[in-house]
């Protein structure tokens, strides 16, 4: 298993300051928020939208990396998701989902038991999966797929737990975190022109 | 014994030994205004709304068939519309203008998105909808489905404070269009449009 702490810890250095990143609810937004705090970052979507509110992102910057840290619970509420991720099929589009096999400290999510997630995305059509238990693993594999573009999908098998660090929550929630989201991307070089009424 | 009236039974007929089944786009009663249509595509492309979502329905399928056979749209189906609308969302948010079309059926799946694109975040997502139920329906679905439409439509939109507006006039489409396009940009709040069959038919 992985550390989820430091996968996102090498993932933001290997992240230029124009990639588009969005997070599932819970530790991914905690940990990622402290460990890039700069740049357009949309945190802490409820079960079941990250992945697509991701994919919305990646058709309005199609030139730009985005970046999807999903979790087990999260994908698993919809993991049909995947199959109209996959028949987009966007140039840009990274997903991460962080697998700790249950729900917080609540049981276990179906991953823990049954379901292979990457096998799920990977017959919903998405071109290039797969399913990391190591740092090495991770090391070799994302940066490849951060190189080559396209859409890819990994597994992250990760330890329980999570890091403690402290991130103010109007960095992480609702409207104040919108707005810091959407003052990144006007500052953004790519930000399309509103057309008015 | 009572019978039904040979007028009502529906049998396959028989043309050359082979069996002729109705088509199911002859089973609609009627197919949507041509005229609506283009209104739609060309307000869509005034406002340079080139992204179109959706998860085909019966009353607007010619109107997001002819989207997606436009090189000017990128028309994406989705296989739900919760995600559907956190897509849209996202495209919104990042400065692409964008459009959900849908029907009732269609936002009462999607409420759990509509609930956090609207209250949680205050995000604009453009939605076309077919109003399923209203008393002008031609569809041709069953009466207690109709029902079941009209009873909690518009209830589950004003429940998840979507603010929403209800296309009476095939005159008055195209400015409602314009209208609700820049009150949910001036909002920054998902906002539907409901398309009657008096509008569509």
């Amino acid at each position: 298993m992985v550390n989820r702490y430091d996968c996102l810890t090498l993932l933001a250095s290997w992240l230029d300051e124009h990639a588009i990143t969005v997070t599932a609810r819970g530790p991914n937004a905690r940990e990622w928020a402290y460990l890039r705090p700069k740049g357009a970052n949309f945190h802490s979507l409820n079960l079941g939208m990250c992945l697509s509110f991701a994919l919305g992102l990646s058709l309005a910057y199609p030139k730009r990396k985005v970046v999807a840290i999903d979790s087990d619970g999260s994908l698993l509420l919809d993991t049909s998701s995947l199959v109209t991720v996959a028949g987009v099929n966007p140039p840009n589009l990274l997903a991460l989902v962080m697998d700790n096999q249950s729900y917080a400290d609540m049981g276990p999510t179906a991953t823990a038991t049954h379901a292979d997630l990457e096998a799920i995305a990977k017959g919903a059509g998405i071109p290039v999966t797969g399913t990391i238990r190591t740092e090495d693993e991770f090391k070799r594999v994302v940066p490849k797929s951060l190189a080559d573009g396209g859409l890819s999908f990994f597994v992250l098998k990760i330890e329980p737990g999570k890091a403690r660090v402290e991130v103010d929550s109007r960095r992480l929630h609702g409207r104040a975190m919108k707005e810091t989201f959407i003052e990144n991307l006007l500052r953004h070089p790519d930000y399309p022109k509103r057309v008015g009424r | 014994m009572i019978r039904a009236p040979f007028d009502r039974l529906r049998v396959p007929s028989k043309v050359g030994g082979k069996v002729q089944r109705t088509p199911s786009s002859e089973k609609r009663e009627k197919k949507m205004d041509k005229d609506m249509v283009g209104v739609i595509i060309e307000t869509l492309k005034e406002k340079n709304i080139d992204l179109v979502v959706t998860l085909p329905e019966d009353p607007t399928y010619p109107l997001t068939e002819q989207i997606r056979q436009d090189p000017f749209f990128t028309a994406v189906t989705v296989t739900g519309e919760g995600h559907g609308i956190s897509l849209c969302a996202g495209a919104s948010l990042g400065g692409r203008n964008c459009v959900f079309i849908t029907g009732i059926a269609g936002l009462l799946v999607g409420s759990w998105a509509l609930a956090q694109m609207g209250v949680l975040y205050g995000i604009p997502v453009f939605i076309l909808a077919s109003y399923r139920g209203d008393v002008s329906d031609r569809s041709g679905i069953s009466g207690d489905q109709l029902n079941m439409f009209n009873q909690v439509g518009e209830p589950v939109l004003s429940a998840l404070k979507i603010p929403y507006r209800i296309v009476e006039e095939k005159e008055k489409l195209k400015r409602k269009l314009l209208d609700a396009h820049a009150a949910c940009q001036g909002y920054s709040t998902p906002l539907v449009l409901l398309l009657t069959g008096d509008v569509l038919w």
